[in-house]
């Protein structure tokens, strides 16, 4: 254990260490709200890159991190999509994964209580192909102990049924968000796709149905081609991009999903490092996950959080909330931006 | 409750040592690490990223060819072929250039198996049987090795392969697809002719292009010899968590499929992950009718 990760165990443990003694204040106040839920910093580790939380254990202790998304589990496993599943692009990559997931009864009897026993704030990613699929897993799951939120996968590009183009229908949306709730005190998030005609519009609808937050985005969906044998690169036509090549196209949706809602926005598309992390705060959203870049670099999550403290640390910044929204789109929910900020922009702007 | 899967390995800093051309388009690296990773096995691969300004995003696989440690470091080796970007990047790097690393990964060749070691590279698929033929010389134990390429020029590490061979006095047989140098033909016609020969029990542990290592399983399964084979894949992660490297199980593997036997990143019934249960495969593991 690093002196770095011992700063953030100490930081992660927060107000319980209180028997001990007040907890060493950490230089900057990265705890964020969404919902019910608190979290000690916010870097989440997106749906689909930190397995259940066992595979990156012993490299990234889960109870440092924001929370765990889980992988997004369904009601039966699925063996996922044929080979290849992988393409790597410029600057990016494409998935063809398929929600290949253990199920409902495996994660339950299984994966759950092995993440709570690592510590780690969780964020169950669930997925279906209708909203009574979604619905049954969220009365199998909406009260297990232990989960502190519920992603919504509605999002996946990868799947025949129930993907991202199925749940791209305002009114459907909120009709699932809204039965989703009855079961659930959890967060509840839901994952939205950027491959829509409106983000913000979709982001409303889970705002009405009851949703405390959504996040922006999953993957684009994209195309590689493998002339030398005249195919796809995929074992699909297309897969979901994700990656650095993928990081402005998911701010900007970001931003303007931030200045629609009134509930948090996790910022979520081509983050690998803290800049690029306190961007999507920048334009407003309450958190961030990390992905792909876990894939490079397994402590990717960690060493965007002490980038992204140290930034704020060096900028004067007693805390995250201070950076929020400094270069919000205008509109609602944006606070004015922070005098350091400010300067930090008019100095920029020279 | 499924068994769990303790990883061990590691994301350290990597520095070129040793970077030379071995002729046929093939390159050697030695890269120094830190002396307390774990040590690894023949079979097993590291992910290697490059560093800034990297053509390529995600790190790249690549298997080992050899271990040694030194004054409290260790030593990895790799023979690879500069054909891609990220390999071509790499192939730029010069001794003292500082890299990261990540490993080491999957599962390697049970070379502790019974009987005696048949090894059979084709092409650069000789690297991991380097190692093996190391590790099987330094356990004082004498293996076969059977080594084939398209043409004379492709039989890379040939002088390498010798070396360790010697020590415990295996023997070398050679193939080529153009019969410039040994026998005229593939690994398999080669494995065909010497076998009866061979004093049995035989194993195999076999690298080398899909379709040369899916009729050496095809082999093994029809003559009764277990043949361990380490198979290819794109990757993202190399850690079992992506999933991006399937390869379809065997009827018989899928049939006997336990979830609750199963340790938990080998969850899937239909396929199996080449960087976490692999990438060294029994012939039985696998679908070789399916694997591309």
């Amino acid at each position: 254990m690093t002196a770095a990760d011992r700063r953030r165990a100490r930081a992660a443990r927060g107000p319980r260490r209180a028997a001990d003694g007040p907890p060493p204040r950490p230089a900057v106040d990265l705890a964020v709200r969404i919902g019910p839920m608190r979290l000690p910093n916010p870097v989440l580790v997106a749906s689909g890159t930190f397995g259940y939380g066992d595979e990156y254990r012993h490299v990234v202790p889960p109870a440092q991190l924001g929370a765990v998304v889980t992988k997004t589990v369904t009601v039966r496993p699925r063996a996922g999509n044929p080979p290849q599943r992988i393409a790597e692009t410029a600057g990016g990559m494409l998935n063809s994964i398929g929600l290949e997931n253990v199920g409902l009864a495996a994660f339950r009897a299984e994966k759950l209580p092995r993440l709570r026993a690592l510590g780690a704030r969780i964020v169950a990613s669930i997925g279906g192909e209708t909203p009574h699929e979604l619905e049954r897993m969220m009365e199998a799951l909406g009260g297990e102990p232990g989960v502190d939120g519920f992603e919504i996968n509605f999002s996946c590009p990868n799947v025949a049924k129930g993907g991202a183009r199925y749940w791209a229908v305002p009114r459907r949306l909120e009709r699932t968000v809204a039965r989703l709730r009855r079961h659930t005190r959890a967060c509840l998030i839901a994952k939205l796709s950027p491959d829509v005609t409106s983000v913000p519009e979709l982001a409303r609808a889970c705002e009405q149905g009851g949703a405390d937050a959504v996040t922006a985005v999953n993957t684009f969906v994209g195309m590689a081609l493998d002339l030398g044998h005249m195919t796809s690169r995929l074992g699909r036509a297309t897969g979901g991009l994700s990656g650095p090549a993928i990081k402005p196209l998911a701010l900007a949706r970001c931003a303007e999903t931030a200045a629609a809602v009134g509930i948090p926005v996790i910022g979520s598309g081509g983050i690998v490092s803290g800049r690029d992390a306190l961007e999507f705060i920048a334009v407003g959203a309450a958190a961030v996950q990390v992905g792909t870049a876990t894939f490079i670099r397994p402590r990717a999550s960690l060493e965007i959080l002490d980038e992204m403290a140290a930034f704020l640390a060096g900028r004067g910044l007693a805390s995250l909330d201070a950076w929020r929204g400094c270069l919000a789109l205008g509109g609602r929910a944006c606070a004015a931006p922070a005098p350091a900020a400010a300067h930090e922009l008019a100095e920029r702007a020279r | 409750m499924s068994a769990t899967i303790t990883s061990t390995w590691r994301q350290v800093a990597a520095r070129v040592v040793r970077h030379e051309d071995w002729g046929g388009g093939h390159r050697w690296l030695d890269l120094e690490v830190p002396g307390d990773l774990p040590a690894p096995a023949a079979g097993q691969f590291v992910q290697l990223l490059l560093p800034p300004p990297n053509p390529v995003l995600l790190p790249r696989p690549m298997s080992i060819a050899g271990a040694r440690r030194a004054r409290g470091r260790a030593v990895l080796g790799f023979l690879y072929a500069p054909v891609g970007a990220g390999t071509k990047a790499l192939a730029a790097l010069p001794v003292g250039a500082e890299l990261e690393l990540l490993g080491p990964l999957g599962r390697g060749y049970p070379l502790e198996a019974p009987g005696t070691p048949l090894l059979l590279a084709g092409g650069r698929g000789v690297a991991p049987l380097l190692f093996a033929a190391d590790a099987l010389a330094r356990a004082g134990r004498r293996s076969t090795f059977l080594f084939g390429a398209r043409t004379a020029a492709q039989l890379v590490g040939l002088a390498e392969a010798r070396a360790r061979l010697a020590r415990n006095g295996g023997r070398l047989h050679l193939c080529t697809d153009d019969g410039s140098r040994g026998r005229r033909g593939t690994v398999v016609d080669l494995l065909e002719a010497l076998a009866p020969r061979l004093a049995g029990p035989l194993v195999i542990h076999a690298c080398g292009p899909h379709g040369m290592l899916a009729a050496v399983a095809r082999w093994g399964l029809a003559h009764g010899v277990p043949a361990h084979l380490a198979m290819e894949s794109v990757m993202a992660c190399g850690t079992g968590v992506c999933r991006g490297c399937p390869l379809p199980r065997s009827a018989e593997r899928r049939a006997a499929f336990d979830p609750a036997a199963t340790p938990s990143l080998y969850g899937n019934r239909e396929y199996a992950m080449c960087c976490t249960e692999g990438p060294v495969f029994e012939a039985h593991d696998l679908d070789w009718e399916r694997v591309e």
